[in-house]
């Protein structure tokens, strides 16, 4: 565990607030015109999936976790939590659903994904910045319906609804940004 | 940036320059670069350095405000005046509101206070959403002192619990960050920062009035009280301006330098003397940058300026 200056902290970095394992999902930085700098922070709690805005001076000292980075394969999940193995060690562990609230959506049985571990417990899996995934349940577009941006909505495979065009056919695969959960594009293969 | 908001910019730029005009006011231009700055201990600046052949060199600044030059000029003028400056402020993290070189209007009235220099700014935003029909300010201006904000969204009399035990009490109570190093200002920012500027009122043009005096600025102070004659403009939660009824007693400037001297650059200790023939008037500055945003409801300030400063080109 190592110290860092609030202002200093980084979107996707991992810190301690009163001994609990944040994620850094916003930051903003405050000027005030006539005083010190801030940062303001939204945290995501890593074991619950709540999450905390929270503000700190620049010069405030903060926690930094060291986190390790592990490929891991999403194995299956019973419910309750999703089961990973290690690659390199191929051991078996357990990650608590409500954890994952915003990743459940892209993690397909079988592949692979960098997991985000301190010591025994896992933080948070990474998720590449887009994911090709098969649209698996969608309604035909309305006939006639020649307006330019008409949308719909179809359902890939997690169970992840996405509004697309509305050419996009069922069995074919869409590009979807992991962070905004929105379409990107239409993948020919 | 657009070509548009390049001709928005433009007109909103024309626009101002034609209300202060129109009202008697003159435009002057003063340095950018500047061999001393008033300390402002909270601002970190850029240095460069003027270079002699033979000699040593001396270090010069670029300021953060024409706020060193305009005093300057105004102890000798006294008339009401503006000007529109490029300013810079380092350390400043690059995000949605900050770019380190932005530009700046300070108009100087004289004979004014600073609720004076509100009614003007409020004509100005009211000239602006008449004249650009693309204005997307708010129609509406609502003026709020600190301690109803503080009432208002972190639920305590401001006033009431002024000292600095209170305090921090209070900042724990609302579950705020606070450090045992804390003074008075790092604690009223924390809790003002945390919880009351994100809750101001967004559909309005915002003045927040009367700041408290230990913030240290060359603010008059509002006699008897713990409150100084000073005002923020919030513009869609944004800060965009600032407002004193100037500090006219060269006494309490001498002070005011030789508490902030803690600073990184020159500071000229004769600059006090100035004040000794200072006229009663009062300052406004806006950043013109922000304002642009508010007008063309644009929420990042790189898409309001050309060629934002990155450091990797």
């Amino acid at each position: 565990m190592g110290q860092i200056k609030a202002g200093a902290i980084e979107k996707g970095m991992f810190i301690l607030e009163k001994d609990i394992p944040y994620l850094v999902t916003e930051r903003e930085f405050v000027n005030p015109g006539k005083g010190s700098s801030f940062v303001r922070l939204k945290l995501k709690d890593q074991r619950s999936g709540a999450s905390l805005k929270i503000t700190h001076k620049s010069q405030d000292n903060i926690d930094e976790i060291d986190v390790t980075e592990q490929s891991c394969q999403y194995l299956y999940t019973d419910g309750e939590s999703f089961v990973f193995m290690n690659n390199e060690t191929f051991d078996q562990f357990e990650v608590p659903c409500d954890g994952l609230e915003d990743e459940k959506w892209f993690l397909i049985e079988g592949d692979a994904y960098r997991v985000v571990r301190w010591g025994e417990e896992t933080l948070g899996v990474k998720l590449p910045p887009k994911m090709d995934m098969e649209v698996t349940e969608a309604e035909d577009g309305v006939k006639g319906d020649t307006v330019q941006g008409a949308s719909k909505y179809v359902k890939v495979g997690t169970g992840l609804t996405v509004k697309v065009p509305i050419f996009i056919k069922q069995g074919e695969i869409i590009r979807i940004n992991t962070d905004t959960k929105e379409y990107q594009e239409r993948i020919n293969k | 940036m657009t070509i548009e908001n390049l001709h928005n910019r433009s007109k909103i730029l024309q626009n101002i320059r034609d209300f202060f005009n129109s009202r008697g006011y003159l435009e002057i231009e003063t340095p950018i670069l500047s061999p001393s700055l008033i300390p402002e201990p909270h601002l970190d600046i850029f240095k460069t350095a003027h270079t002699h052949p033979f000699k040593n060199s001396r270090e010069a600044y670029l300021i953060p405000s024409p706020e060193v030059w305009l005093k300057r000029f105004l102890s000798e003028n006294p008339i009401n005046v503006y000007e529109i400056s490029k300013c810079f402020r380092n350390s400043e993290q690059s995000g949605k509101q900050h770019n380190p070189e932005f530009t700046m209007i300070e108009y100087y009235s004289m004979g004014f206070n600073h609720k004076d220099t509100m009614d003007i700014t409020i004509e100005l935003l009211d000239d602006i959403n008449n004249k650009l029909s693309f204005s997307k300010l708010p129609k509406k201006h609502r003026e709020m002192e600190m301690d109803e904000a503080f009432k208002l969204y972190a639920g305590f009399s401001l006033e009431q619990n002024y000292h600095i035990n209170n305090l921090k009490d209070k900042a724990k109570d609302l579950g705020i960050y606070t450090d045992m190093s804390d003074d008075w200002e790092t604690t009223f920012n924390r809790i003002f920062i945390d919880i009351v500027e994100p809750n101001l009122p967004k559909d309005v043009n915002l003045f927040l009035t009367d700041f408290p005096s230990d913030i240290k600025t060359l603010a008059k102070n509002i006699d008897g009280t713990q409150w100084a004659e000073r005002w923020e403009l919030y513009i869609n939660g944004i800060e965009c301006g600032n407002c004193y009824t100037e500090e006219a007693n060269p006494e309490k400037v001498t002070n005011y330098f030789k508490e902030s001297s803690n600073v990184e650059h020159h500071v000229d200790m004769n600059y006090p003397l100035l004040f000794k023939k200072f006229p009663k008037c009062s300052g406004g500055a806006i950043g013109i940058d922000r304002l642009i945003m508010g007008i063309l409801g644009i929420d990042e300030i790189q898409g309001v300026i050309l060629f934002p400063y990155r450091d990797n080109i």
